[in-house]
């Protein structure tokens, strides 16, 4: 495992891993993330993570010496780590995907193939940022990539699925934004008020189901919940 | 002991004018920002001299305007910017503890120092808690800010604060005015950085309007072609340069994590100073060592 620290003020700790983004790089910093919380419960103030990193803000004094230790003494596990398959119902009537038809264009592609390819992945969930329950996912086909927009929308709606550089997305709630919103999910992706407020978890995959408007409609007029295959 | 609850009554209000305690944390991992006190040393004070928890909810309040009425007897406490603040029409002093009578309206006027007034209630506001916090943040709280009419809902049998307690205490102001902010090399510190960054820690800064509490963005611009990062962590303190040349110094309800280089990280006690700068002051940095 080749990784660096790097130490920042009095009380950060930085732990980048020195290799491109993978499922298996995934694996490997949940596995360290659970490691380090558990080993150092009382000494962290604040832990979050990145595509490559995790950082930790230390309560008081860095504990470095003794991250290494743990760093270096652990092993990878062999046991598959369980992780849930989510299928999300997703819009794309140009409609509610204000940016289908420019983004299509931009491709150079139809608006069925650009469908047809987002519908057609299984994205990794990594991560939490953003916003509060918005997901970090890879896994977008790569003829899907596209620059974001120059001019970020000022307010983009709660459920717009977007694409950006590399990325594909979820807006959780209502946000300026400069991704292309292709499609539009009646699933809620964020419940403050719950007491799991997100329902998916790092390592998990997310799939996504073309609907119509028809169906989006329905969807709306209850709780929508994301099906687990 | 069972407590009485009385209220406080929001007659009138600024925008942004907020309820704060020290936040949530446990929810980074769900991309939930930790939306402490903007300045936590104004804040600490307050609580330190109601003798409240460290924790106990307090109002930030960003501009004049807000009028609050309480219905019964309490003590309050203020500090962090130096405003016109009258009980019932008439001037009173500019920090501290006061001591409210039931129908007391106290009202925030002008300010005259500073850009960020706290104040504290004798054992916290009981506002809504959600995800262990008051702070009131869009998407996690049902108001983001204060509103015309709400009321606040607090302690009215608590022990009393004992009056000796503040005869020696002064609120400081000295950090109101002071420019210098001490900052580390950040996360995404490296000798390429390095050069961009040479003219900012000779220059004068300024704040630009572009200040909230997600961040602060700084007026002058960095020119650069630096990669956009792999999605990463960012704090509190932290400050970004965007692909533009804009410095963004994120305070406590930024988004947790970021993709603009991070290349540097101000000093946990100098955020404060930041926090309290209104746009279009200035600020100087001074480097820390690695």
């Amino acid at each position: 495992m080749k990784y660096k620290l790097n130490l920042v003020g009095k009380n950060f700790t930085e732990i980048t891993f020195l290799e491109e983004i993978s499922n298996e790089l995934l694996n490997k910093k949940t596995s360290i993330l659970n490691l380090i919380q558990s080993s150092f419960s009382e000494e962290i103030k604040d832990i979050r993570t990145g595509f490559k990193t995790i950082c930790i803000q230390w309560a008081n004094d860095p504990s470095n010496g003794e991250l290494k230790r743990v760093l270096k003494n652990h092993h990878p596990s062999n046991h598959p780590i369980h992780h849930n398959i989510w299928q999300i119902p997703v819009c794309y009537d140009p409609q509610l995907a204000p940016d289908l038809e420019s983004f299509a264009r931009l491709k150079n592609i139809s608006n069925s193939e650009v469908i047809r390819l987002h519908t057609s992945s299984d994205y990794k969930l990594h991560f939490f940022g953003f916003l509060p329950g918005f997901m970090y996912l890879s896994g977008l086909d790569p003829r899907l990539f596209c620059p974001r927009k120059k001019v970020p929308d000022l307010s983009i709606p709660k459920g717009s699925v977007a694409i950006g550089g590399n990325q594909t997305g979820i807006y959780p709630s209502s946000s300026p934004g400069g991704w292309h919103v292709i499609g539009r999910s009646p699933i809620s992706f964020f419940e403050a008020k719950s007491e799991n407020p997100v329902w998916a978890k790092p390592g998990d995959s997310i799939r996504f189901k073309a609907i119509s408007k028809e169906e989006l409609e329905e969807l709306n007029s209850g709780e929508a919940k994301p099906t687990l295959l | 002991m069972i407590k009485d609850l009385g209220n406080a009554k929001i007659l009138s209000t600024g925008p942004q004018s907020l309820i704060r305690d020290l936040g949530r944390f446990g929810y980074f991992s769900i991309g939930v920002p930790v939306s402490g006190p903007l300045d936590h040393k104004a804040f600490q004070w307050n609580n330190h001299l109601l003798r409240n928890d460290p924790n106990d909810s307090q109002i930030e309040i960003n501009q004049p305007g807000l009028k609050i009425q309480f219905d019964s007897d309490t003590w309050i406490s203020l500090a962090g910017a130096k405003c016109d603040v009258k009980v019932n029409g008439s001037g009173t002093k500019y920090f501290g503890p006061i001591k409210i009578k039931a129908g007391d309206i106290l009202s925030f006027g002008n300010f005259e120092l500073g850009s960020l007034i706290y104040m504290g209630i004798s054992e916290g506001f009981q506002t809504e808690k959600v995800l262990g916090s008051r702070s009131q943040l869009q998407c996690i709280t049902s108001s983001s800010s204060l509103n015309k009419g709400d009321l606040l809902p607090f302690f009215t049998n608590s022990t009393p604060v004992p009056s000796n307690r503040f005869a020696k205490a002064k609120w400081d102001t000295e950090y109101l005015e002071k420019t210098e902010i001490r900052v580390y090399p950040g996360f995404d510190w490296n000798h390429e950085i390095e050069k961009i960054l040479d003219p900012a820690f000779k220059e004068r800064l300024h704040i630009s309007k572009l200040k909230n509490t997600m961040a602060a963005q700084l007026e002058e611009v960095f020119p650069n072609d630096i990669s956009p990062i792999a999605t990463a962590p960012v704090f509190p303190g932290s400050i970004q340069l965007t692909p533009s040349g804009k410095l963004i110094c994120l305070l406590s309800d930024a988004q947790v994590t970021g993709g603009y280089p991070r290349v540097l990280q101000i000093h946990e006690e100098d955020i404060s100073i930041l926090a309290q700068k209104k746009p279009g002051q200035e600020v100087r940095f001074e480097k820390l060592g690695v």
